[in-house]
């Protein structure tokens, strides 16, 4: 698996912009990470927007029933670094998606992985990895 | 003896090192520093990553990615940074409290976070210059900006509108190149922290090059709002490597977040 690690050092240098990156909103305020929950559906949209990408989701139930769910990450700039493109995040495939939902009780979510149907994985966090466990 | 060899031989050593390609001034063919050239990005362009490839991405925050603490630890590292900052803007005493409630109440105030420009002083220093005689054309990847700065002795613009970049013109004290910025909207903020500003505000940021590096200076007046005038931290940026670099256009702004957010936790 290839592994990229920003420091913050490097994320403020390389940003070329006058806010650092993730100068957005605080995550706390609008998820919840005591919440996770994983959405096995359709990529039906991809907003490779600032502040945050979303993926677009339709998730069906049991019954066939189609509930429409939105899932953010990081700043498009933020992943592009990282090697991703727009196209690499499933537009129309059928993917697994661990992440940490809103409090407000809507069908959004705050992304940590995605898994795709032939077992790649992309994973878009948050944290040390010196301080991991080995 | 002794003592004279070796001044010789330090006075050889500097002079060999201003005459080095890293600190020589480059300069255009009316004799200004050139400050022309990328000055953000990295040296080589950004890879792709293959179809099918995994990958991890982590953006830096100092917990264990497993952390349940990992949201509230950005905060709080972040509002230590804001703690600590030792330059903050000189208000009026009067004004602290609308400061402070605007600082807490930043998520749903701060214009910047709801996509509209940062606007001149916040935008910082240029992501690329390009020096002509008479005009220098500055370049901000973030939300694709651009600034012309006429170098060439007009006045400002008495007929200009207010705007988030303002009306600006340039010129060179020695070698350094001064832009003086007035009629910027009051729409814009100085910072996160709730650094709000009248449309008095004037700005004046400075711009030299010493070799690979620019150094980008701002002052800020607005005697509105302030008890004197505010010198921002100056901020030093490396000339990127490749002559070959390109900025990449931003992807558009497209706030969605602002309805979800239930709490007042900010950076």
């Amino acid at each position: 698996m290839k592994y990229i690690l920003w420091t913050g050092a490097m994320a403020v240098a390389l940003s070329g912009a006058a806010a650092p990156a993730l100068a957005h909103h605080s995550l706390q305020s609008e998820y919840d990470i005591n919440q996770s929950i994983t959405l096995k559906g359709t990529v039906t949209k991809v907003d490779w927007v600032n502040p945050h990408v979303y993926v677009y989701l339709d998730v069906k139930d049991d019954k066939g029933a189609v509930t429409k769910w939105a899932v953010t990450t990081l700043p498009p700039g933020n992943l592009r670094r990282g090697g991703l493109t727009r196209d690499l995040l499933g537009y129309g495939e059928t993917v697994s998606i661990l992440a940490f939902r809103a409090r407000d009780g809507a069908n959004l979510a705050f992304l940590r992985t995605i898994t795709f149907a032939d077992g790649h994985k992309l994973e878009i966090w948050l944290g040390d990895a010196s301080k991991e466990n080995p | 003896m002794a003592r004279a060899m070796s001044s010789l031989v330090a006075a050889m050593a500097i002079a060999a090192l201003c005459a080095s390609p890293a600190l020589a001034q480059r300069r255009t063919a009316d004799g200004h520093p050139d400050l022309s050239g990328v000055w953000a990005g990295r040296e080589e362009a950004v890879k792709a990553l293959a179809p099918g490839q995994s990958t991890r991405i982590l953006f830096p925050v100092r917990t264990n990615p497993d952390d349940k603490r990992i949201f509230d630890e950005m905060d709080r590292a972040a509002k230590e940074r804001q703690a600590a900052e030792p330059n903050k803007p000189p208000y009026k005493p009067e004004l602290a409290g609308k400061v402070q409630l605007l600082s807490d109440k930043r998520q749903f105030n701060d214009p910047a976070f709801y996509c509209k420009p940062l606007g001149v002083p916040r935008l910082g220093p240029p992501s690329q210059i390009v020096q002509t005689p008479g005009l220098v054309v500055l370049l901000y990847q973030g939300r694709n900006t651009f600034r012309t700065i006429p170098t060439d002795g007009r006045a400002h613009n008495a007929d200009a509108d207010w705007t988030w970049n303002g009306d600006s013109v340039g010129r060179w004290e020695d070698d350094t190149l001064v832009i003086d910025t007035a009629k910027l909207v009051e729409d814009s903020w100085l910072g996160a922290d709730g650094w709000f500003h009248s449309n008095k505000m004037h700005v004046v940021e400075r711009l030299s090059r010493k070799g690979d590096a620019l150094t980008w200076a701002a002052t800020v007046e607005d005697p509105v709002v302030f008890t004197k005038a505010w010198e921002m931290t100056p901020r030093n940026l490396k000339l990127n490597p490749n002559p070959k670099a390109l900025l990449e256009e931003d992807p558009p702004c497209l706030e969605q977040d602002g309805p979800h957010i239930v709490t007042d936790d900010h950076h």
